[in-house]
């Protein structure tokens, strides 16, 4: 039985970074995919209320950062010291600050102002922060240290969420942040997963 | 010891949780506060267009939980162990959340929108969000383990932030998390800090 369970819906969403960061480092780990009506009823036994939850060593963690954190860290792949550790902390924030953005875009219901904060995300949010992270990126494609970090493969997640709306290589002048793509889609284990995971629309 | 540079605006905002933290450490930093008009010239300077930053022997770190973590960890106030240092940084994740519909207020430039927000805030998501943590919270008052950790110091530093925007009391009737606050302020370099800070 493994020492981890995962649980959250029939989706990368929120979770895929987390199952992303197992299989890079080869842990094993039940995960639990739950349908939307069996919800509510597993609601109020989680710690906050919302998933993903991990169970390991007789405790629940709940938020996605800080159960892919602590993954991270089992596997040995968070940086190899608190100052790398920071450094990667404060690339996944960045991540996360983009990820809320898409997500607003995705679930506003007003059709024109969804096309506006399209737009937003399109023009100011995605450019700024490929340039941003253009520059905290190493030329060998790593933002921490020479070695696959958690903050690598959650910038390689970011951009296959962002895929679908905003097709076309929005990667194509940045040479560090490419080869970040192709470092962490590279790495066998993870090409493994996403060729053999679960099929979900999101 | 590595040499720290915080830099932020003059307000609580999103770093007085950081000088808490150098605080409580009893860690020695330099704490520069700048004005509004020199923020222009500063911020193509920073990682990603933003404050705070931290500077570590030349290095610069941004994003506020990043660097709330590090000075957690230089100040023993990170959790004792991985798992506790999980549970630390879901604390602190859930105060992001909120912090998040704070700022959604806060920034509102719509007088009665922003009455409205507020209304909803502080009767429906607020105490939503303190009745969940006061079952997170043991009674010792304390988030994780029994000593005070930068979970319960983020804690007190969003509810100091929010008493000047709420009628009431938010923590009244919550008995755990009334000890968080008790716990947090009554430590002494803390206790310090906020003296200096709040006698103008």
């Amino acid at each position: 039985m493994p020492a981890y369970k995962l649980t959250y819906f029939n989706a990368r969403g929120r979770a895929e970074p987390i199952r992303l960061l197992f299989a890079a480092a080869g842990i094993k780990y039940e995960d639990v995919r739950i349908e939307g009506a069996d919800w509510p009823a597993l609601k109020p036994k989680t710690p906050m209320g919302h998933l993903p939850i991990l169970e390991v060593d007789g405790t629940t963690l709940c938020e996605s950062t800080t159960i892919a954190r602590f993954v991270a860290k089992r596997a040995g792949m968070v940086g190899k010291d608190d100052l790398e550790e920071a450094k990667a902390d404060m690339i996944v924030d960045g991540v996360k600050e983009v990820f809320r953005k898409l997500l607003t875009m995705f679930f506003e219901k007003d059709e024109s102002k969804k096309e506006e904060l399209k737009k937003d995300v399109f023009e100011n949010t995605l450019p700024e922060c490929l340039r941003s992270f253009g520059k905290l990126a190493n030329p060998s494609g790593y933002f921490v240290g020479d070695s696959l970090s958690w903050a690598d493969v959650e910038f390689y997640n970011l951009m296959e969420m962002v895929r679908p709306s905003f097709p076309g290589d929005l990667l194509k002048d940045n040479a560090n942040l490419s080869k970040v793509i192709a470092n962490v889609g590279g790495n066998p284990a993870i090409a493994k997963w996403i060729k053999e995971r679960p099929e979900s629309a999101f | 010891m590595p040499s720290y540079k915080l830099t932020y605006f003059k307000h609580w905002g999103r770093a007085g949780v950081l000088r808490l933290l150098f605080a409580a450490g009893g860690i020695e930093f330099e704490d520069v506060r700048i004005e509004r008009e020199q923020w222009p010239e500063l911020k193509p300077k920073t990682p990603m267009g933003q404050i705070p930053i931290l500077e570590v022997d030349g290095t610069i770190i941004c994003q506020t939980k990043a660097i709330g973590r590090l000075i957690a960890k230089e100040a023993g106030l990170a959790g004792k162990t991985p798992l506790e240092a999980a549970q630390v940084d879901m604390i602190v994740d859930g105060l992001s959340d909120l912090q998040v519909k704070i700022v959604d207020f806060f920034i509102e430039k719509d007088e009665k929108k922003k009455q409205e927000k507020i209304k909803e805030f502080a009767e429906k998501t607020l105490p939503m969000f303190l009745d969940t943590y006061e079952k997170l919270a043991n009674s010792s008052g304390h988030f994780v383990g029994d000593a005070l950790t930068w979970a319960d110091v983020d804690f007190f530093s969003l509810m100091f932030f929010l008493k000047d925007h709420l009628p009431n009391d938010p923590l009244k009737g919550h008995v755990n998390l009334t000890k968080v606050r008790d716990n947090v302020t009554s430590n002494p370099g803390i206790a310090a800090w906020m003296e200096k800070e709040t006698s103008h």
